[in-house]
Formats: C-alpha cells, structure tokens, sequence
C-alpha cells in the first residue's frame, strides 16, 4: 500500500495532510466543509422543529408567552450571550492561528473557548436553579416544596457556591416583586401579576382567539362564565417553560458535546498536529461551536425578552 | 456575486491559503456582535406595539439575523467558500422556512377551538 502510493505520488510534491482519494489539499478542504455544512444544515431542521413549535404556541398564546418571559432573568442571559460571543471570538482565532502552526495561541484559544464554555454551562445552572427555587419547572412535584404555613421559616432552598446561607435567605425574603409563594408539593406556579398581563390585554382588545378560550373560564368551570382561569393560563404558561427547558436543555447538551470536542483539539494541538497545509479538525470543530452560537443568539431575544416591553413601555 | 466568487476561485488557485479576514476583522465582527447584544437588550424594553402588536419581536429577529449573517460570513468563513457551500448554507435555511410557512399555513387557517387562527 505504502510503497504503490510512493511510486504513483513520486513525481511531485504530496502534502503531509492529504487523503489519498482528493487531487489536492484545496478539494479535500472544501469535502470536509461540505460535509460539515451538511451536518449544520440536519442541525438547523432539528432545532428548526422546535423553532416551529414556538411558533405554533406563540403565535396561540402571546400573552402567556410574555409572562412566562418575564419569570426568565434577562440579564443572565444577556450575559450568557456575550460569554458565547467571547467564545465564538477565541474558537474564530484558534482557526486563524491553526492556519498558521501556532500551537501556543491554538493551545491558550482553545483553553480560552473552554473557559467561557464552561461559564455558560455554569450560569445556564444558576438559572435552572432559580427556577426551581421558584417553582417554574412544568412538572408538578419536581419543584422546590415551600411549607404552606409560616412562610419566614429556615432557608431550604439550594445554595449557590457563592452564596452564603444567609444571603440566600435573604433572598428569598419576599422583597420587590419576587415573593416565593408556598408550595408544599413543589408544583408548577404563577404569580397574580402575571395575570395582570391579561387584563392589560383584554383592556387593549388584543387577545388572539385562542386566547379568549384558553385564558377564560366557560360553562364548565366553576367560575362565572368569561373570567380568567388563573388555572387555565397557567398551562399555558406551563408551555412556555416546557419550550424554555426543551430548546435551552438541548442546546446546553450541545455546549457539552462541543466542550468534548474541544479537549480532543486541545490534545492534537498540544502535538503539534494543525498547520497551514491541514487544520481541517480546527476550522470544522469552529463550525460546530458557532453554529451552537448561532442558535442562542435566536434563543435570547425569543425566550428571554419578548414579554419585557409590557413590564418597561407603557407607564403602568 | 457570481462575477465576484469568479473572481475568488481565479485568485484562490494562485494562494493556498487566503488570511480571511485577519485578527482586526475578527475584533471588528465580535465588536458587532457585542452592540448587536446590548441593542437587542435594550430595544426588548421599549414598547413598540404603538408601530403595530409584534414589533418588538420583528426587531429582535432582525437583529438576531444580522448577527448570524456576520457569524456565518465571517466566523464561519462562508464568505470566502465555494459557491457548492453558498448552496448547501442557503438551502439549510430555505428547508427551514418551508417548514415554517407549511406549519403556519395550517394553523392559521384552522375553524374554531383552542386551535383557531
């Protein structure tokens, strides 16, 4: 095998790189790129679904949508996206430098682009544990129980690494707006400000049709016909957090798998494997990483913002 | 476009390997992505609805998709790719809008229910 290529390959110069079925090393990085792209494109259609499905339910139930927006802590993920940003920024320049047989810059980049991975991962767990703390995950039981009697007691709530027990109380002390309700069998919870939301709309007659069904009681709920079923919309915001956990689970599934793939590059660049004529791994792995950019750059706005401006506009 | 990825394939023979965009370029995109983030935060707090209900949501999506088109162009390298990766990038996401705009079809024009249009 060795020694027929020799002979074939004798005459002219053979990249260290090169697969033997491409004619040069531009083909075979073009092969990669498409192969690759073909992947993204899979990965479009499979976050697409779910895309869709926010669509669906969005376009039914804006309203419930908006609450359900307003429980997510924006500034999280407004950082979340500025900390992918940075990462997008670091894996960009691994590339650069991989084109160039750097292997410290790839080494300390890819370092880098893990570092701030890991971050994201790390807030995304802050953010989950808020919700559980206040009763946002939709299923029932799988939430913090918070006795119904004597609300001031002991803080049994998880603690953050770096918060202190008391802190953490204090916390859940019900100042602004963020009185935690009890909820002795840990169910999925609105508050009564979220009904209010309603009522605004309602009052601004922009209520979609599935809206004035989904929201208001009929005749064969025990309230008087045509007033709102804090129940009733509380499934649909219960909605809303099965698409936030589905859609934010898997793409923090995706960060996971990318950070593996970035410690296998952190080893082949630790040996000196990429260089100007092969660094396909390198720019391949960069595309995965921003495609998993890409997507929680749509994510923040559509899960995190779109009920804020009926909290900020308005004067109310 | 097609006379400048001509252009592209005749000067790619001659260089092996282009310097796409350079570290500045790559600082000048993230620079863009990091406005493009605070805008999105900050526009998310007007209320819009006064211009027509939804339009908070139209800007967000139009800043969102401007960022993407830098990350896919720059980052992503697109921009100096093959036309073959124009096509497999574009198609990506005109599958997506047929799966939306197929969706959508249906349930907006649905009769009465909690389904109605």
């Amino acid at each position: 095998m060795a020694t027929h290529a020799d002979t074939l390959h004798e005459h002219h110069y053979h990249p260290p790189g090169l697969q033997h079925q491409f004619e040069d090393m531009k083909q075979q990085e073009e092969s990669v790129s498409i192969g690759m792209w073909v992947f993204l494109v899979q990965e479009i259609m499979f976050f697409g679904g779910l895309f869709t499905v926010y669509l669906v339910f969005r376009s039914r139930f804006p309203m419930a949508f908006a609450a359900g927006s307003n429980h997510l802590d924006a500034f999280w993920g407004g950082l979340n996206t500025l900390v992918l940003i940075v990462s997008s920024l670091t894996m960009a320049l691994t590339v650069y430098y991989a084109q160039k047989g750097n292997r410290n810059m790839q080494v300390i980049l890819i370092i880098l682009t893990m570092f701030f991975g890991s971050v994201f991962l790390g807030v995304k767990a802050i953010e989950y544990t808020d919700k559980y703390n206040h009763g946002t995950i939709p299923v029932d039981g799988w939430n913090k129980r918070i006795p119904a009697a004597g609300g001031q007691q002991e803080h049994t709530s998880l603690t953050l690494p770096f918060e202190t027990k008391v802190s953490a109380a204090a916390d859940s002390e019900p100042h602004e707006s963020e009185a935690v309700h009890p909820n002795p069998r840990g169910e999925f919870q609105i508050e009564d400000k979220d009904l209010k939301l309603v009522e605004q709309a309602q009052a601004g007659k922009y209520l979609t049709e599935s809206e004035k069904i989904g929201y208001f009681s009929n005749r064969q709920g025990s309230l008087p016909n045509g007033q709102i079923d804090a129940a009733k919309f509380r499934d649909k915001v219960r909605i809303f957090f099965w698409i936030y956990f589905v859609m934010t689970g898997l793409h923090a599934l995706h960060m996971v798998i990318g950070l593996g793939v970035m410690l296998w590059l952190l080893w082949k660049a630790w040996l000196r494997t990429f260089s100007a004529e092969y660094f396909a791994p390198v720019e391949t792995a960069g595309l995965y990483w921003h495609f998993v950019d890409i997507v929680w750059i749509f994510l923040f706005p559509l899960l995190y913002l779109l009920g804020r401006h009926f909290l900020h506009g308005g004067g109310h | 476009m097609a006379h400048q990825a001509d252009e592209h394939n005749t000067h790619s023979q001659t260089q092996e390997h282009e310097e796409h965009i350079g570290i500045p370029g790559y600082l000048g995109v993230f620079a863009i992505l990091v406005v493009g983030t605070i805008l999105t935060y900050f526009a998310a707090t007007i209320d819009l609805d006064f211009i027509f209900p939804g339009a908070n949501t139209l800007v967000a999506l139009l800043i969102a998709f401007t960022k993407m088109t830098f990350v896919v162009l720059f980052f992503m390298h697109v921009r100096w790719q093959s036309r073959l990766i124009w096509l497999t990038v574009l198609a990506g996401f005109f599958w997506l809008a047929i799966m939306f705009a197929f969706t959508m079809q249906d349930y907006l024009t649905r009769g009465s229910g909690v389904f109605s249009g």
